[in-house]
């Protein structure tokens, strides 16, 4: 008996030991770098501080500095981003699971197939449909609904650009969880609201949508975490005004060569999204069914 | 036979063996690593006993811009114009690693400056060559190995030879000036004003480098804005940043300035000669101005790390791309200047020549033009442009 545990426990810590190995060499040590990094425990280049000190901390947090500010902006759009992806994704997730009855894994197919293109290549449609002489607004001159000397200019190079972009690429993924969440529903419980004489809409509100929450919620963190440190997008179809929180950081990596700065950037980031992410484990106990 | 090594092999291993051999051979691994680091970086210096071209490993290391060999943008002619003379002379293909901007091919060679750079030879600009230098990993190069060198324009390989050394070889240059649509802007006078003009908000991009605040720094009058103080960065800087809801797009790579420009997101722009002559083939009316204030000349070489174990096969390369062939391949394609002074202009639209004075050199000298230049403050430089796009 006491041996048959403790192969059961050699297995388990077995299974577990190469994931762990993983993200301790690829998670927890790049991120102890970048720590030490931003204190000048290490240094690579030759202006690189040679002292530990916690003056880009102190400049970055107390010294009224521009990417604080940056950094709002970009939980701004982040949290925009997601709320906005979770509501226009929850009918698709809704659609597919409770509405559709055959080939809904291959309508859930049609739905990611444009991910099977280039990101690159999507994003630069966006660019035609969104330019001053693109699809938007040429249709616009045509119905005569704006003269092609004043286009509608905050369609691209804008952070609406950055977020209508984001948007575009996250609602496939966020549908995901929450069409698995509706899909493994016990269908059961729906028919006992209608026998107990709930209407459509309350049987939604009152068992729907709580049995759903974990997905919603799994949704949420699922594209508010990435979007947060989301650098790429803003750089494509951003311009001066779509610049965010991320852009600075991979700025002051690439361009600037202050890796200092950058990792203090970088590991602020990563504090807040863990901190957010914590709170958020702790307060979102979602109720299955309101008994 | 160690009796380690044989129990390995008599037996299956456990979990704790598995640890034990795979620490073995990660150490020995480290061990051995550490030893090829530490031959490469002891390559001999120029002028010593070094392997013959045949006894060299070849496989050359070429880190460059894209379109500079590897055939981003010509597939077929950059090789047969760049470097097929190299591969004829040395049968050797050469490999490219590509950078986009000068700072990150700076980064990634500072970053690996300690344990060895893994190339042989890098193409940056001539304001960054002393950065290179500094960091101690770059080493001469033997002009007597480079016989087209003789026929390169001496002016440009002077800001390749540092401390009397030719550590770079100055290949191509080009301009450094503002472009508008003749149809869509009228400017006030020929001026880097442009850039800051108000009456065309929201139609103008500037480049994604701090040379945006040199810039400001000619148009406001610094005396010299390569090496500004902290008073008269600090003024270019808050200026920018007040002119900045103009701009629609910074650009990063010359081409998305032209896409942006044939577009028409954009009519007024900071730009190199390629997205004038991209444009002017698109057939839009461009203007590449020439400001009051003087265009900048800027200037790229080709420089040899000192841990390159293809000293010979280097020299060849450098050789190739200073042909005139693969002048004639540059002026014509990119429309940039050759260091070559050989070269035939007549497949070059007169327009274009006449523009970007490929045919009169004496506009590399001042005060025709203004020289790209090392900036030696260049991390106070950057931190304040990084401040600028953030802000």
């Amino acid at each position: 008996m006491a041996s048959e545990e403790t192969g059961s426990r050699r297995a388990t810590a077995g299974l577990l030991s190469g994931p762990l190995v993983w993200l301790l060499v690829f998670f927890i040590v790049p991120v102890a770098f970048i720590a030490l990094y931003s204190v000048g425990g290490i240094h690579i280049f030759p202006t690189d501080p040679r002292e530990i000190s916690f003056e880009a901390w102190h400049r970055f947090l107390l010294g009224h500095s521009v990417y604080m500010s940056l950094f709002w902006k970009s939980i701004r759009v982040s949290l925009t981003v997601s709320i906005v992806v979770v509501l226009l994704s929850y009918p698709i997730g809704y659609f597919l699971a409770l509405c559709v009855k055959k080939r809904k894994y291959v309508l859930l197919l049609v739905i990611i197939a444009p991910f099977l293109t280039s990101y690159l290549l999507r994003v630069l449609a966006w660019k035609v449909i969104l330019g001053d002489k693109g699809v938007i607004n040429t249709a616009l001159f045509e119905l005569h609904l704006r003269s092609p000397d004043h286009p509608v200019s905050w369609l691209i190079y804008s952070q609406f650009a950055v977020m209508l972009v984001l948007a575009y690429v996250w609602i496939p993924f966020v549908a995901l969880p929450i069409f698995v969440g509706l899909d493994g529903m016990d269908m059961s419980l729906l028919e006992a609201a209608g026998d107990l004489g709930a209407s459509r809409f309350r049987t939604f509100l009152r068992v729907t949508l709580p049995l759903s929450a974990p997905g919603v919620a799994a949704a949420f963190i699922f594209v508010f975490v990435p979007t947060i440190g989301e650098f790429v997008t803003p750089q494509l179809v951003g311009g001066t005004r779509g610049f965010l929180f991320g852009n600075a950081v991979q700025d002051q990596f690439t361009r600037a060569l202050d890796w200092q700065s950058g990792s203090v950037l970088a590991f602020f980031l990563l504090l807040v999204v863990g901190i957010l992410m914590a709170l958020f484990g702790r307060f979102s106990r979602v109720r299955t069914v309101r008994t | 036979m160690p009796d380690e090594v044989r129990r390995l092999l008599q037996r299956r291993m456990d979990r704790r063996d598995l640890l034990k051999y795979t620490g073995m051979g990660v150490g020995i691994t480290a061990v051995l690593a550490a030893c090829k680091q530490a031959s490469s970086a002891g390559a001999l210096p120029s002028g010593s006993a070094r392997p013959s071209l045949s006894a060299e490993p070849g496989d050359l290391s070429v880190y460059d811009w894209a379109g500079y060999g590897d055939g981003s943008y010509y597939p077929n002619l950059e090789k047969a114009n760049l470097w097929q003379a190299y591969q004829d002379q040395t049968n050797d293909t050469p490999q490219f690693t590509l950078f986009p901007d000068d700072d990150t091919g700076y980064a990634k060679v500072a970053a690996a400056a300690s344990g060895g750079v893994p190339f042989d030879i890098v193409h940056p600009c001539a304001y960054r060559f002393k950065d290179y230098v500094d960091l101690g990993v770059m080493q001469p190069w033997d002009t007597s190995q480079i016989p087209n060198y003789s026929n390169l324009n001496p002016q440009l390989e002077q800001f390749g030879n540092i401390d009397g050394q030719q550590y770079f070889i100055v290949e191509d240059w080009g301009f450094i000036a503002p472009l508008y649509r003749a149809d869509k802007v009228d400017p006030q006078e020929d001026s880097w004003s442009l850039l800051f003009d108000e009456r065309y908000a929201g139609k103008i991009s500037w480049i994604n480098t701090l040379e945006m605040l040199v810039i400001a720094g000619f148009l406001n009058g610094v005396s010299n804005p390569w090496e500004m103080t902290d008073d008269e960065l600090n003024t270019q800087k808050e200026f920018l940043i007040s002119k900045k809801p103009l701009v629609r797009v910074f650009w990063d790579q010359s081409y998305e300035l032209f896409q942006d420009f044939k577009r028409e997101d954009v009519y007024i722009g900071y730009a190199w000669p390629d997205a004038y002559a991209y444009s002017k083939g698109a057939g839009l009316d461009v203007v590449y101005m020439n400001p009051k204030e003087g265009r900048i000349t800027w200037s790229c070489g080709m420089g040899l790390f000192n841990s390159s174990e293809n000293y010979y096969h280097a020299h060849d390369y450098v050789d190739s791309w200073s042909s005139s062939k693969a002048a004639e391949f540059l002026v014509g394609s990119y429309f940039y200047g050759h260091a070559n002074t050989h070269i035939d202009l007549s497949g070059v639209s007169p327009d274009i020549v006449k523009a970007l004075s490929l045919d009169d050199l004496s506009i590399l000298e001042p005060p025709n033009s203004n020289p790209e230049s090392y900036i030696p403050r260049r991390q106070v430089y950057a931190d304040a442009w990084s401040e600028v796009k953030a802000a």
